[in-house]
């Protein structure tokens, strides 16, 4: 059983385990609204969980007891006795139905109809509860004996108290390795404390995995949710998916990831348009849904947005009037942003039709209530005609960071990494500093960006920035980059953050602090706070909003993935998805030199090949990448070829090297992107030859024909056909022969032996490759 | 009989605090300053592995720390779920209290009028009782009185 399926089993089973009691109280009182909308809640949460897996029956079976309860909760339906049986009935069957997966059975073969058909209003079957539940207990309890414990779900506050126990021991490990140097080495006590130690490592980054994860692992089944769904509903959707190395904690994973789905389902039902409807509306006809995770300050920010038809704020408004929430007139008068809020309020819905994709609107009242009880918040912000969009706050206390630690003035602070673009020593000579008004500015890559000396910033001096300082170059929000001027950069530390007291959060510069690993307390820094202080706000903004509505096609997306390669000389090297048509790997014996141009023989195909400045590998297949522009191919000789990824922003360009479009940054290491222009321009001078070209061999002449012409050939010319007179770009003769027809726009007159008879003879030894090839680049230069 | 006291010395002058605030007495071996925090947040020290903010009482009050020595005590205290670490000059004894507190029935001076719950009988004699949350949260003159000493 994957992962997946086993965490639906284990949290449905959950549900059913704490909804049992509320099913008894609204048996007894089957008006009762808080317990009806607890059980409401439980179905439309198993239906939503059904279509991320292949259940149809578990899917009908909650979608018709969602249906009946909504018109329930609707007011349009009184719930009677035998309403009640029959959803008992459903939740009886949704239960014996897990308990099948759990176990890997076969699904039971009754038929769930008489079920659904109980829940009509004017059905005539009557169930009673007792009596299903009498019968599938038999079939339920060897389940339950033979599903072993695989998982087991774990008060988190019992990890928390385990994890801070594990603290206090690393910190009393540290404490004890500084007393046992202190005492002087003893060889008897060192290597049961060595042990100790690597256990309480391995003991401690157990502990704190199991509180971790990168939201990547929520990410991981948004495509397939998003490919369903557009498929389902005829919509278009591109899912463009951002921060996936944030890392949350476990629980908050857990809360959000229901949420998150019901988002993205009304995103895709209600927001995104179908394409014909976008295309009127003046839109690309495939919708763009984006969701990206950030951290920002102590909090973790969700925001899933799309360009969709955005909420409709009249119908919003006229629903909450219908459902008595207050009067035209009143709910009128509400600010803007509080009428969107309605959408959060229970059982209000507008959609025209009620679909088994999304629900009626429940899912909003769920979201907010399970995001509120972890301490988070849900807004919302829409546009009609343009796009709705979700922000959902989380709180940080719960996360792990990945920070660096950087030194100033003999304090150290810890920056989140995912802030920092880049890092230079104020010695590399790519860095200039220049002092405008009151602000230093440095230009490095070509970009000019403000500086923010972190001394300065906290009061403690005025320095300028020197060569001696290091640069961290910070994104604090899209667009916005300043470089933070420290003493010295010093280590990668994962930071579990907790938070500030208030008088220190007043500051407006820290977010938080954390205990590195000698027991020392550090303060992060809050960047974008630091930012906003100092006023720091790059003129260079690049919108992003911008770049993402130019982008035509799908395929703009395939541009911004990349390729990692390892090229001959061992530099790690990217090359734009778009331009590989495939990876090939070719014998050695297929590749020969021509002057300094390297080709290869690939399939009847004579190809340049590139990134051969070096010596070719001794082994003997070499791997290529086979680039294409569409009409012309090279191929790029690699040493591996690692991975590929996307391309998050512009590349840096790099002016000094004229064969790279610039280095970017792929999972925090620097990269540099190979320019494919430049690498066409280059290589096809040679491969420009190839088509148009044309030459004409003295008839019957066995060696021209034998040697010289696959020569030729291999250089791109066509050989006219004896005895036609075609108009040529150049003629060979033989020792002082002259062309049967004079057609050709040069000649190149061959001789046999190697010194020529005449010092005027401009004629060319016939084995004199190096000459020959300069004497057709010459013809190719004229031309 | 009375409630445990803890008995302090602050700015030289006896204050009690109520010993069910005081989770423990703590010796501060290294604090972490906190650049651009109000004065009187000493900064922030590791108590195993939680970090605690370190009020300086004295600049609490909004005097000058450097006038009164300190042995680099501390009380460990809880304030709206934050830990913090009340840096005294003495901790001088943990005791009952005789009696209820009592009005000051006179000012105290402006620095420990926002502090002051009243006043305590210990058996080493008279003290002042203190409000942890207002200590924790900086006397109203401390600010004022920060910028003065950081201009001096």
């Amino acid at each position: 059983m994957d992962e997946l399926l086993a965490e639906f089993v284990a949290e449905t089973r959950e549900m059913l385990a704490a909804i049992e009691g509320e099913l008894v109280a609204w048996e007894a009182d089957p008006a009762d609204r808080p317990r009806l909308d607890a059980i409401f809640r439980f179905v439309h949460t198993v239906k939503g969980n059904c279509g991320f897996f292949d259940f149809p029956r578990l899917e009908q079976l909650s979608h018709a007891a969602e249906s009946a309860l909504a018109e329930v909760r609707a007011g349009h339906r009184e719930p009677g006795a035998q309403l009640v049986n029959a959803v008992l009935a459903v939740i009886d069957r949704i239960g014996e139905l897990v308990a099948a997966i759990e176990a890997g059975d076969a699904m039971p073969t009754t038929s769930d109809d008489r079920l659904i058909a109980a829940l009509e209003p004017d059905s005539a079957s009557d169930f009673c509860p007792v009596d299903t539940i009498a019968n599938t207990d038999s079939e339920r309890r060897p389940a339950g004996l033979v599903s072993a414990a695989r998982s087991i779900r774990l008060p988190v506050n019992l990890l928390d108290r385990l994890m801070s126990g594990v603290s206090d021991m690393v910190l009393a490990r540290n404490d004890l390795a500084r007393r046992l140097r202190e005492a002087g080495q003893d060889p008897a006590l060192d290597g049961p404390f060595e042990r100790l130690s690597a256990i309480l490592e391995d003991v401690r980054d157990g502990v704190t995995r199991m509180r971790m994860q990168r939201i990547e692992q929520l990410y991981s089944s948004l495509p397939r949710l998003v490919r369903d769904l557009s498929a389902e509903l005829g919509r278009q959707v591109m899912l463009d998916l951002q921060g996936g190395d944030v890392e949350l904690d476990r629980e908050l994973i857990e809360i959000v990831r229901d949420p998150l789905t019901h988002i993205i389902r009304n995103a895709i039902d209600h927001g995104i348009e179908r394409p014909a409807d976008r295309l009127a509306a003046g839109k690309r006809e495939i919708g763009l849904l984006t969701v990206s995770a950030r951290q920002a300050g102590n909090k973790i920010l969700l925001a899933i947005s799309d360009d969709g038809r955005g909420l409709d704020l009249a119908r919003i408004c006229a629903r909450a009037v219908a459902h008595g929430m207050g009067s035209a007139g009143e709910i009128e008068a509400l600010p803007h942003d509080r009428k969107l809020a309605l959408i959060f309020e229970p059982g209000l819905s507008t959609a025209e039709q009620v679909s088994a994709v999304s629900g009626r609107g429940v899912g909003m009242d769920v979201v907010r209530a399970n995001l509120e009880k972890v301490g988070g918040t849900i807004r919302v912000e829409s546009e009609p005609g343009s796009g709705t969009l979700f922000v959902l706050e989380l709180p940080l206390t719960l996360s792990i960071i990945a920070g660096l630690t950087v030194e100033c003035l003999g304090q150290r602070y810890a920056i989140p990494r995912s802030f920092i673009e880049e890092i230079a020593r104020g010695q590399s000579a790519a860095i200039e500093v220049e002092t405008l008004g009151e602000t230093s500015f440095v230009t490095f890559r070509g970009h000019r960006v403000p500086v923010l000396a972190l001394a300065k910033a906290l009061g403690q001096a005025d320095a300028r920035p020197t060569r001696q300082h290091v640069y961290v170059f910070i994104r604090s929000a899209p667009g916005d980059l300043f470089a933070l001027v420290v003493d010295r950069v010093l280590d990668n530390e994962d930071l579990v953050v907790k938070p500030l007291a208030p008088a220190i959060m007043a500051a407006g510069i820290y977010a938080g602090t954390t205990l590195l690993d000698d027991g020392h307390p550090i303060l992060m820094l809050d960047l974008p706070g630091l930012a906003a202080k100092h006023r720091l706000t790059n003129p260079l903004k690049a919108p992003r909003q911008t770049e993402t509505e130019t982008a035509p096609t799908p395929t703009a997306s395939e541009a911004d993935r990349i390729i990692l390669i390892t090229d001959l000389a061992g530099r790690r090297r990217a090359v734009r998805m778009a331009a590989v048509k495939r990876i090939e790997a070719i014998d050695m014996g297929a590749v020969n030199r021509e002057g300094r141009i390297w080709r290869a023989s690939l399939n009847g195909a004579i190809l340049p090949v590139a990134g051969l400045d070096h010596d070719p590998p001794a082994a003997s297949h070499l791997t290529v990448l086979r680039l294409t522009d569409g009409t012309r191919e090279i191929l790029l000789a690699v040493d591996s070829v690692d991975d590929s990824a996307a391309l998050a922003g512009r590349p840096v360009p790099l002016p000094d090297d004229p064969l790279l479009e610039g280095t970017a940054l792929v999972d925090g290491a620097i990269v540099a992107v190979i320019d494919c222009h430049a690498l066409f321009s280059r290589h096809c001078a040679g491969a420009a030859l190839a088509a148009p070209r044309t030459c004409r061999l003295p008839d019957g002449d066995d060696w021209t024909e034998a040697f010289l012409r696959p020569l030729l050939e291999a250089a791109g010319y066509t050989v006219a056909a004896p005895g036609s007179d075609q108009p040529v770009d150049c003629a060979f003769v033989t020792d002082g022969g002259e062309p049967a027809v004079d057609t050709a726009a040069q000649l190149i007159r061959l001789r046999t032996t190697p010194e020529a008879a005449d010092p005027e003879d401009c004629s060319i030894y016939r084995y004199d490759r190096q000459a020959l090839l300069t004497a057709l680049g010459r013809i190719a230069g004229g031309r | 009989m009375g409630e445990l006291h803890l008995v302090v010395t602050i700015a030289g002058r006896r204050a009690a605090i109520p010993g069910a605030q005081v989770q423990s007495v703590v010796e501060l071996e290294r604090i972490v300053p906190v650049p651009q925090a109000p004065p009187h947040i000493a900064g922030l020290a590791a108590l195993r592995s939680r970090a605690l903010t370190v009020v300086d009482a004295r600049a609490a009050l909004g005097l000058n720390p450097a006038l009164w020595e300190t042995e680099g005590r501390a009380a460990v205290t809880m304030v709206d779920g934050h830990a913090y670490a009340i840096l005294v000059d003495t901790v001088e004894d943990v005791t009952e209290i005789t009696g209820e507190p009592t009005p000051a029935g006179a000012s105290l001076g402006p620095a420990w009028d926002t502090v002051a719950q009243g006043l305590v009988e210990t058996p080493v004699g008279p003290a002042v009782l203190v409000d942890i949350a207002q200590l924790v949260c900086g006397s109203s003159t401390c600010l004022a009185s920060g910028v003065q000493h950081n201009a001096a």
